[in-house]
Formats: structure tokens, sequence, C-alpha cells
């Protein structure tokens, strides 16, 4: 079957969607859609500070999915958690927002809504607390990132953070995570 | 003692760190792959030179980053504390943050910092690509 690229864009205009990309996040990739989404925010008459919002969520989102990926690389599904990356930057009525997805074990499902439910469930100033806390933590030698990237992005969204779990079969399931900012 | 320098990239900051002069520079965004194996040499570097520092020396680092992801600020926390137990061990250090005058979370960022550090903290806006 032939892919329709006219219904494909028709449904990311609906959708509100700019910019997306989908598959193996790589840092090269991760690089230059983020100075693809800047540009497109430069020529947006919003503030400094708001592109460094969109793109800072942007950033940590895609590093999210990489350093997860890369924590599988050495097991028989690293691949095909890898390839199953998307990211989507676009504008609504709120503003913008930043929306990406990709597979996650079954068994990590439990000890990331736990993570997500305990930001949601704070204020900013609450935020602020859990993300010094977190700063004093040791870091953790086999761990790409210092475990602040939820906690940042719930800092920098304008409103909580949504997020789905679709399951896929017993060992897989779909996260997506939105951000609006 | 050997002077750090570091070339940036689009993704990690320009470092010149100079022991002669006892100035360190930190400028550029930073958001690498992995911050903590770029930051990692870094790291090294100020250890030693904190060691073989002199009391009475006033040592100046200087930031200018307009953007730093979250693992990089738990790096360059890490890399201020060293610095904040020199200063409480009676050693003369400065730090002073410079930040585009637009670029409210540059600001903020350091603030946070501050907030945590002892060590004397400016943070300072500057005119746009300064």
């Amino acid at each position: 079957m032939e892919i329709n690229l006219i219904d494909l864009q028709k449904k990311l205009r609906n959708d509100g969607i700019l910019i997306s990309f989908c598959g193996r996040f790589s840092q090269e990739i991760i690089e230059e859609l983020g100075d693809a989404v800047k540009k497109y925010l430069e020529t947006e008459s919003i503030s400094q500070n708001d592109t460094y919002n969109v793109f800072s969520i942007f950033i940590e989102q895609t590093q999210n999915i990489k350093n997860y990926s890369a924590s599988k690389s050495s097991s028989p599904i690293g691949g095909k958690i890898a390839n199953s990356g998307i990211v989507t930057i676009g504008k609504s009525e709120n503003g913008h927002f930043v929306s990406s997805g990709n597979i996650i074990e079954s068994k990590d499902v439990d000890a990331l809504t736990g993570k997500l439910d305990i930001v949601s469930s704070l204020d900013k100033i609450g935020l602020k607390k859990l993300y010094k806390e977190q700063m004093k933590k040791e870091v953790q030698i086999d761990s790409a990132g210092a475990g602040l990237g939820l906690i940042d992005m719930a800092r920098k969204a304008s409103g909580p953070l949504k997020y789905s779990l679709v399951k896929l079969d017993e060992e897989f399931h779909f996260f997506t995570l939105r951000v609006n900012i | 003692m050997e002077k750090l320098y570091i070339e940036s990239t689009k993704s990690t900051p320009e470092i010149r760190f100079d022991p002669v002069i006892n100035q360190m520079y930190i400028k550029g965004q930073s958001y690498p792959e992995n911050a903590f194996k770029f930051y990692e040499p870094i790291f090294a570097w100020v250890d030693e030179y904190i060691e073989q520092m002199e009391q009475e020396v006033l040592v100046e680092i200087y930031f200018h980053m307009p953007y730093v992801n979250t693992s990089s600020s738990k790096c360059l926390m890490m890399l201020l504390e060293k610095l904040d137990e020199a200063y409480q061990a009676g050693k003369k250090v400065m730090v002073r943050w410079y930040y585009d005058k637009e670029n409210e979370m540059a600001m903020e960022c350091a603030e946070e910092f501050k907030e945590d550090l002892t060590v004397p903290f400016e943070i300072n806006p500057v005119e746009e690509n300064s």
C-alpha cells in the first residue's frame, strides 16, 4: 500500500503539529531538531524565555527516551524500544506543546507512573523542593540522567503533565507524555 | 598545572580554565548526550586545582550559559559545591554568572544554585550577544 502523505499532513495540521520526528533518537538528531524548534519559535513573536521553555522540554523528553533506550541496549528488545520513539512539537489555543512517546517494558510501568503521580500531586513550591532534594542525591553511575527531567518539565509546564499508557501486549506498553507550555 | 581548554560544540560549552590567572570560564549551552562523562575531566581538573590553590589568591569562575539541561545542572551543582567547600575552608572564591537579560530561565537557574551555596555569587544581566 502506498503511504498517503496528504492524509498524514492533514492529520498533523489538524492536531496543530509543527515539527515531528519518529524513529531512533541519536544525540545528533536531538540537536538538529532542537535547532529547528528554536528557529521556528524565533519566527513566532514569543519571548526568548518561552522559546527556551519549549526547547528545554523538547530536550528533556527526547533525552529521557534516549536514556531509557540506552538502558535497554544490551537486551534483545533494545532495538524495538529504541526505534519506537516519536516526538511532536505543536501549537494549540493554549500555547505550545511537546508530546512524545515510546515503547516501555511492562515491568517498568509502575515505577514510571509512581514518579509521574508524585510529580502531578505537587504545586510549583512542592516541585521546587522535590527538584532540590533530587539534585542533592548521589548520581547513579549507570545512569546518564539525573532523575530531574520530569520534575523540571512539570515546573516549566503551564498545566499538569498529561500522560497515557496503552498496553500493547504482556511485555510492552506505549507511553505518551504531553507537556503544555 | 596545565590549562584546561575544551572547545564548544552545539551541545557542550567552551571551557577555559587557567591556573596562572586563576580564572575559569564556562560559556555556551550544555545538553550533552552524557553530562557526567563531559564534566568528569572538568571535576578532576578542579579537584587538583583546589588542592594547590593558595589561601590569599582570588579565584574567579565565570558562567555564561543560555541553556543547561537537567543533568548538566546537576553537574554544575557538583562543580559549584567543590568551590563552595574551598570557600568554606578559607579560600577566596568568586562566582560570576552572566545571562542575556531576556533569558529569565538562565537567571532563575543561577538563583537556585546560589540559594544552596555560601560562596559569593554575583548574577549579572548582559545585553544579548555580548
